[in-house]
């Protein structure tokens, strides 16, 4: 009852030449081990490249920012009036300035070295507690992962961003006040990764090994199983820089950031905002511009970091 | 399944409670007094003593977070210092904004993010993919805020298509939902693409794949309904976070949503207000979470039976 080419009750077979996606359409000597070692091989450099071009990225803006003190730059605070909102390329002041005549390349600059500052002590509080908290719950269980884990869940539910808002308004936009409130809310990532991680380490033989040596609990998580798995909590630690930049711009652009005149990212975007519609759009589009290179290069090193990592441990995915 | 829903129940409760009850604590710890905010200016310290007596401010900070619940259970958080009127109100009245928005910016998220992350998986490692993979990079690292500014610089300065700020006509909800999905699709498109890749290299598929079924209904059918789930979990979690996370969208664009209303409470320590809107958007985010909870055993066999089991 079926076409000549079948046999009865067997289903059309499709030519697998046809099939796109299918190995067994290649008529070549290719094996399945071949292909996914030459995807690994494409992964390898495409994780280079990201690597690559994320720290071209970051460079282009930290190392000047790193550099703001020694620059040959104009004050960022007192401005002379007369040079008021100059366009971009102005002589002498490269990204123009603002209505108080201060120059932006300068602010930006200064202001990079605030946001960059909070953005690494606040990655480091977080990236410390989540690690030992995170590492704690996987590694003893019980009641002490309970209550860390129910921490994590709380936190989760909580409106966060109104939730910092409300404590810089409450305790003042000092640099410690953000800086904590900033590691506040970014300790669950690296908290959860390291509990995860610790729980499958745990298992592994070495453990077993060292705690037959009679090594105390203690010594075993933090001299055996958290330097193990290290490198991959500190790949998402680096990605919290990209996000406590982020967040810390975003504060200052509510007004909840470092008080003026000290500038910083979002404190001069916020500045900006209510002159862009004059005319004067550099005073916004150049400082996001800056705040987006370094996010996206901290971003692409930290992706790429991952996939590496990920392939070393033999994460096919 | 009873017993999950009412212990879901109970932990989305205590959560709310805690929520609110940290907001109480934080804003009765802070420096400053807030019934200068609601005198007029230069009081004299009688006039200041009767607004103290006025909002029971002159009271201990656990009776007056025992009135505060007391009348939380009647449906009164107070009466707006700024305003004048109950908090509870102003609230209300705004919300129908910012979910207005939320809906809107979750519906633009899932009909780019899930064909976006489809199509990336089915490209993995590729050079066109990689393109994208940066792509999606850029859209989740670019300040909101500022995403908005150049939005409106494009399309409301430069080319007068849409009112700059406000809500004056249906067409100005697009530049913020816009805004705030760039992110959204950034994130989801990622997830969606990770999950995917999993599924499309599992074993499942090279069996239906040797059957003879069709690449679309691999990828839709087989791959895509496993991926789903975890997909549409983070839809729900982003929509309840938008629910209380798009203040700073709505500031750029003078929205008149609950974040813009929260942002001035804030500004002026109107305590009432600020709890007020704490809880109404607590609870809203909860109950998503909760309704998304509860939905995951009717999607996925898989739980309900490990429900059953345990």
């Amino acid at each position: 009852m079926t076409t000549s080419t079948n046999l009865p009750g067997h289903p059309q077979v499709p030519n697998l030449a046809e099939v796109p996606g299918s190995i067994l359409g290649r008529e070549s000597a290719v094996t399945k081990v071949l292909l996914r070692r030459s995807a690994a091989a494409r992964r390898a450099r495409y994780s280079t490249v990201k690597i690559w071009v994320g720290a071209i990225c970051a460079g282009v803006v930290v190392i000047p920012v790193v550099l703001a003190g020694v620059l040959p730059l104009p004050d960022p605070i007192v401005g002379a009036l007369s040079e008021s909102s100059l366009p971009p390329f102005s002589a002498g002041h490269l990204l123009g300035t603002d209505p108080n005549g201060r120059d932006l390349l300068s602010r930006i600059l200064h202001g990079g070295q605030t946001s960059l500052v909070i953005g690494f002590l606040a990655i480091f509080v977080s990236g410390l507690f989540g690690i030992v908290a995170g590492a704690a719950a996987g590694y003893f269980g019980g009641w002490v992962d309970t209550i860390i884990s129910r921490l994590l869940e709380a936190q989760m539910a909580l409106p966060l961003l109104l939730m910092l808002l409300l404590v810089v308004a409450l305790f003042g936009p000092s640099i410690p006040v953000i800086t904590l409130v900033i590691a506040f809310a970014q300790w669950p990532e690296p908290a959860r990764i390291t509990r995860a991680l610790v729980l499958v380490e745990r298992e592994k033989p070495y453990v077993a090994a060292a705690r037959v040596l009679g090594l105390p609990k203690f010594s075993i998580l933090s001299r055996h199983v958290v330097p193990n798995i290290l490198q991959q909590v500190l790949v998402v630690v680096l990605l919290l820089l990209a996000q406590a930049v982020l967040l810390e711009s975003a504060l200052s652009f509510l007004g909840a950031g470092v008080q003026r005149p000290y500038p910083t990212w979002g404190g001069i975007i916020s500045d900006g905002r209510e002159l862009f519609v004059t005319g004067k759009p550099w005073l916004v589009t150049v400082p996001g511009l800056a705040i987006a290179l370094l996010v996206v290069g901290v971003n692409l090193v930290g992706d790429g970091l991952r996939d590496r990592v990920r392939r070393a441990k033999g994460d096919q995915t | 399944m009873l017993k999950y829903v009412l212990k879901r129940v109970g932990q989305t409760i205590l959560t709310a409670f805690l929520a609110v009850a940290t907001v109480f604590v934080l804003l009765r710890m802070a420096p400053g007094d807030p019934a200068a905010n609601y005198a007029p200016p230069n009081p004299s310290s009688e006039q200041l003593e009767a607004i103290r007596q006025q909002f029971g401010l002159d009271q201990p900070v656990p009776v007056q977070f025992w009135t505060f619940l007391q009348h939380l259970f009647q449906g009164d958080v107070g009466t707006s210092f700024f305003f004048k009127r109950p908090a509870l109100d102003v609230v209300l009245e705004r919300l129908p904004y910012t979910i207005t928005l939320a809906v809107a910016a979750i519906i633009v998220t899932s009909a780019v993010a899930i064909p976006l992350g489809v199509w990336m998986a089915r490209r993995s490692n590729t050079a066109p993919e990689l393109g994208a993979n940066i792509g999606t990079i850029a859209g989740q690292s670019m300040p909101d805020f500022w995403i908005g500014f150049v939005l409106l610089i494009l399309f409301a300065v430069n080319l007068h298509w849409f009112a700059p700020s406000g809500f004056d006509s249906a067409a100005s909800i697009i530049l913020p939902t816009v805004t705030i999905a760039i992110l959204q699709i950034a994130l989801i498109s990622r997830l969606v693409r990770r999950e995917m890749v999993v599924n499309l290299a599992s074993p499942y598929l090279t069996v239906a794949r040797s059957r003879g079924v069709s690449e679309r209904a691999l990828t839709w059918r087989y791959a895509f309904s496993n991926a789903a789930l975890p997909v549409v979990t983070a839809l729900g979690t982003r929509f309840a976070a938008m629910l209380n996370g798009v203040v700073i969208v709505e500031v750029v664009f003078n929205w008149p949503g609950v974040g813009e209303l929260v942002v001035n409470a804030l500004k002026q320590r109107d305590f009432p207000l600020i709890q007020a809107t704490v809880l109404v958007t607590v609870v809203l985010a909860l109950v998503v979470q909760l309704l998304v909870d509860l939905l995951y055993p009717l999607m996925d066999p898989r739980v309900r039976l490990g429900e059953a089991s345990s």
